[in-house]
C-alpha cells in the first residue's frame, strides 16, 4: 500500500470535519482559562450540546433551532461549574469530573426516556446542518475545502481572530485577563472578578455546546451514547498547550485533527479500528511530552 | 442526648442534604420519563436491597468499586490525581485474565500468578504517569486520562482479533477453567450450602449472600484494613497524607515528593489491576469480554464514592455500597418499568455536585448564645470543606498553564475563598 494515497484532497476535509468540535469546544476552555477558571467539564458540555442539538432539530425540524438550543443548553450546563466554582468555592476539578459523568448518565438516560431508543438515535426527522459552499472558492484545488465548510465551520475558525482580538486588543478582554490573573487587582480597578468568572464558564459552556451540535449536526446526523469520545479532554489538553492563546489552541486543534482523520484514513488500509481509535489519545500524549518544557512549571509545582 | 444532638446535625450537613436533593432531582428524571418516581424508588430499594439475591448483588457489585475506590483514594489523599484507574484495571484485568484463562497448572499457581500479574501490570501503567510528571513535569490528572484511551482500544483489540473464541456469540475468550475461578463464598452445591438453605430457608439474605458474592470480599476487607492501617500507623500514611495537604509543608519537612508520586502511583494502579482482574476470575464471569470493564463503568462511579468519602477508606466502603446499591436498584428499576439504569450516574454525579456546592440546612442557633453560633460555623466548616478543599488545590493544576509564565496563578481562589468564606 503507498501511504502517499493518504495524503490527499480529501484529507483536509476529514482534518477540518475532525477539528472543528475540538476547536469549539477548546476555545471555550481557553476562555474559561484566561478568567482563571480550569474547566474541565468540556467533554460533559459537548455531550450535552450534542443531545440538546439533535433533539430540537428533531422537534422543529430546523438545524438552526438545533444549533441555537445546543449553544444555549451548553451554556446552562456550564452555570454548574459556573455557580459551583465562583459561588460555592466548590473544587473546580471535582465538579466537572462530576458533570462529565452527569453528562453521559443524563443523555443516555434520557435517549431512553424521549425517544426510545437505546445507544443511537438516528431519524430522518433530524436536520443536519448543511454545507455552505461559497461558490468559485471552494473549487480551488486543496484550500478550496475550507470554503466548503458548515456555518460552524466557518464561526470556529473566525472566532480565532476574533476573540485574539477580544483578549489583547480591548478593554473587555483586558478585564478577563485581569480576573484571572491578579482578581484582587482587578476587583481593585472596579472590575467584579466573580461576575466575568461566572460569565467566561456561560461562554465556554456555550462554545462546548455548539462542538456538540457540529458533531452531531454536522459531522454526523445523529446522537450516540457518549459521542464526545474524549473530544472535550483532548480540547482541555490543546488549551493547555497552546497557554490559552488563541492562535496555539488552533495549532493544537488541528494537531488532533489530523490524528483523527489520518486514523481514519489508515483504517481503509485494513488497520483495525480499535488501533486507529487510540491515534489521537497517544498523539496527545506524546505532544505533552514533547512540550513538556512548557509544564516545567507543573514540576515545579508538583515538586514544591 | 448529646449523641442525638451531633446525628441531628451530621444529618443536617452536606452529605445527607446532597443525597436527599439527588433524589430528589433525580425523582424529575422519571417523571419526564413518565414514570412515578413513588413507584420508581420502590423498585429500585427493592431490586437492590428488598431480595436476599438483590443484596448479594449489590455486595458483589460494591466489591470493585470500593476495591478500585480505594486506589483512588490513596492517590487523592496524597493529592495526586490518578483518574486513570480505568485503564490500571482494564489492563490488570486483560494480562491477569490471559494468565488465568491460558496458562496451564494446577490453581494454586495460577490464580496468585494472575493476581501478581494484573497487580503488575496495573501498576506499570499508574507508573507511567508518574515519571511522566516526576521527569519532564506532565500533568498527572491529564496522562492517567489520556492513557484510558490506549488502554481500552487495545484490550478490545486483542480480545476481538488475536483471542476470540469462535464458539460463543459473545466477543471473548473461551473459558477459564472451573478450578481458577475465584468461587463463591460457599459454593452452591457445597453440603454447607444445602445447611444454609434448610436453616435460613433458601432465599433468605444470608443465604443469598453467601452463595452469591465470591472471595474477593475477603481480599477487599483486607485491603481495607490495610489502608486504614497504612493511613494510621505508616510513615508513608502519614507523609501522604500531610503532601495532599500541603505539598510546601512537606517538602520543607524534607520528604521528596518524586518517590512519593512514583510509590503512590505504584500502589495506586496495582490495586486498580487487582481488582480488575478479580472482576474477571471472580465467579460467575467466567471469561474475558470486549468491552466489560469500561462498560461497567466501575472506575468513574469509584471515583465518585471516592469523592463522597473524602478519600477516607471506611467511609469509601460505606459509600460504594450505597452507589452499588443505587446502581443495581437502577438496574432492577429499569428493567421493571422500563427506563435506562444510566439513572443511577444521574443521581450519584449529582451528589458529588451538590456536595461541591456545599448544600446543607440552615443552622438553627440556639437562643440567645451569640458565641455558639460562631462555633457552629466554625465546626462546619471543618467538616464540609474537603470536598472543595485543600486535598485538590488548584495550585499543581493552575500554575502550569499559567497564560504569563510566573504570574501567580493561585491567587483566584484564595482570594475568592476569602471575600465569600463569611456567606455560610
Amino acid at each position: 500500500m503507498n501511504f502517499l494515497e493518504l495524503f490527499d484532497q480529501d484529507l483536509i476535509g476529514s482534518v477540518l470535519r475532525s477539528l472543528i468540535p475540538i476547536l469549539l469546544a477548546a476555545l471555550g476552555g481557553m476562555i474559561a482559562e484566561r478568567a482563571g477558571i480550569f474547566n474541565i467539564g468540556l467533554e460533559g458540555m459537548i455531550l450535552v450540546g450534542a443531545f440538546a442539538g439533535v433533539a430540537a432539530s428533531f422537534f422543529t425540524h430546523s438545524w438552526l433551532l438545533g444549533v441555537i438550543v445546543a449553544m444555549i443548553a451548553g451554556a446552562l450546563f456550564s452555570l454548574i461549574l459556573g455557580y459551583g466554582a465562583v459561588y460555592r468555592k466548590g473544587d473546580p476539578i471535582v465538579l466537572a469530573v462530576a458533570m462529565n459523568i452527569l453528562a453521559v448518565g443524563m443523555t443516555s438516560f434520557l435517549l431512553v426516556a424521549i425517544f426510545n431508543v437505546q445507544g443511537v438515535f438516528q431519524d430522518p426527522g433530524i436536520v443536519g446542518i448543511p454545507v455552505w459552499r461559497i461558490p468559485i472558492l471552494a473549487d480551488i484545488p486543496w484550500i478550496g475545502e475550507l470554503f466548503a465548510l458548515t456555518p460552524l465551520g466557518y464561526l470556529a475558525l473566525l472566532l480565532v481572530p476574533a476573540l485574539w482580538i477580544v483578549l489583547f486588543r480591548t478593554p473587555l478582554g483586558l478585564r478577563l485577563r485581569g480576573v484571572g490573573e491578579r482578581p484582587l487587582a482587578a476587583a481593585t480597578m472596579g472590575v467584579d472578578p466573580q461576575r466575568y468568572q461566572l460569565g467566561a464558564v456561560i461562554v465556554s459552556g456555550a462554545l462546548a455546546g455548539l462542538g456538540g451540535a457540529q458533531l452531531a449536526l454536522g459531522n454526523v446526523v445523529q446522537f450516540t451514547e457518549n459521542m464526545s469520545a474524549g473530544r472535550g479532554w483532548i480540547a482541555v489538553v490543546a488549551v493547555m498547550l497552546a497557554r490559552a492563546h488563541p492562535v496555539g489552541v488552533l495549532g493544537a486543534a488541528l494537531l488532533f485533527g489530523f490524528a483523527d482523520a489520518i486514523g481514519f484514513r489508515l483504517q481503509s488500509f485494513g488497520l483495525p479500528q480499535q488501533l486507529t481509535d487510540a491515534g489521537p489519545y497517544v498523539v496527545t500524549l506524546i505532544v505533552l511530552v514533547l512540550l513538556s518544557k512548557r509544564f516545567r512549571k507543573t514540576r515545579e509545582a508538583a515538586l514544591a | 442526648m448529646n449523641a442525638a444532638r451531633t446525628a441531628g446535625r451530621w444529618l443536617s450537613g452536606p452529605i445527607p442534604v446532597s443525597v436527599v436533593l439527588a433524589l430528589l432531582i433525580g425523582a424529575c428524571f422519571m417523571i419526564i420519563a413518565g414514570v412515578d418516581p413513588v413507584s420508581g424508588y420502590v423498585a429500585m430499594v427493592q431490586g437492590s436491597f428488598g431480595t436476599g439475591s438483590g443484596l448479594a448483588n449489590t455486595l458483589a457489585r460494591a466489591v470493585p468499586i470500593i476495591g478500585i475506590g480505594i486506589a483512588i483514594a490513596i492517590a487523592f489523599r496524597a493529592g495526586v490525581l490518578n483518574l486513570g484507574t480505568e485503564g490500571q484495571a482494564g489492563l490488570g484485568a486483560l494480562t491477569g485474565g490471559i494468565v488465568a484463562v491460558y496458562m496451564p497448572g494446577p490453581a494454586i499457581l495460577v490464580v496468585p500468578l494472575a493476581l501478581i500479574v494484573a497487580i503488575a501490570t496495573g501498576a506499570a501503567w499508574g507508573l507511567i504517569s508518574a515519571l511522566l510528571q516526576n521527569l519532564l513535569g506532565v500533568p498527572i490528572l491529564l496522562s492517567t486520562l489520556l492513557l484510558n484511551y490506549p488502554a481500552r482500544y487495545f484490550s478490545s483489540w486483542l480480545i476481538r482479533f488475536q483471542l476470540n473464541d469462535p464458539s460463543t456469540d459473545l466477543v471473548a475468550t473461551q473459558q477459564l477453567r472451573p478450578e481458577v475461578q475465584l468461587g463463591m463464598l460457599v459454593p452452591k452445591d457445597a453440603a454447607f450450602a444445602d445447611t444454609l438453605r434448610s436453616t435460613f430457608g433458601p432465599t433468605s439474605p444470608i443465604t443469598a449472600v453467601l452463595t452469591g458474592v465470591n472471595w474477593s470480599i475477603v481480599v477487599l476487607i483486607i485491603v481495607i484494613a490495610g489502608a486504614v492501617f497504612v493511613n494510621r500507623r505508616t510513615r508513608f500514611g502519614f507523609e501522604s497524607g500531610l503532601s495532599g495537604q500541603n505539598a510546601e509543608f512537606v517538602r520543607y519537612g524534607g520528604v521528596k515528593p518524586g518517590p512519593l508520586v512514583t510509590r503512590t502511583m505504584a500502589l495506586s494502579g496495582g490495586l486498580a489491576g487487582l481488582f480488575g482482574v478479580m472482576l474477571i476470575i471472580g465467579a460467575p464471569s467466567t471469561r474475558l469480554i470486549e468491552g466489560y470493564f469500561v462498560q461497567t463503568n466501575y472506575a468513574f462511579t469509584a471515583l465518585l464514592v471516592t469523592l463522597l468519602a473524602l478519600y477516607r477508606p471506611i467511609g469509601t466502603a460505606i459509600a460504594g455500597l450505597f452507589f452499588a446499591a443505587i446502581m443495581v436498584g437502577s438496574d432492577a428499576m429499569g428493567r421493571e418499568l422500563g427506563l435506562s439504569p444510566q439513572i443511577a450516574a444521574v443521581i450519584q454525579a449529582l451528589v458529588i455536585v451538590l456536595l461541591a456546592f456545599r448544600v446543607a440546612l440552615p443552622r438553627f442557633r440556639r437562643r440567645g448564645a451569640g458565641g455558639a453560633g460562631g462555633a457552629d460555623a466554625d465546626a462546619e466548616a471543618s467538616t464540609s470543606d474537603p470536598v472543595g478543599g485543600p486535598p485538590l488545590s488548584e495550585q499543581t493544576l493552575a500554575e502550569p498553564h499559567a497564560p504569563v509564565p510566573g504570574a501567580p496563578q493561585a491567587a483566584p481562589t484564595a482570594t475568592g475563598a476569602e471575600t465569600k468564606e463569611s456567606d455560610r
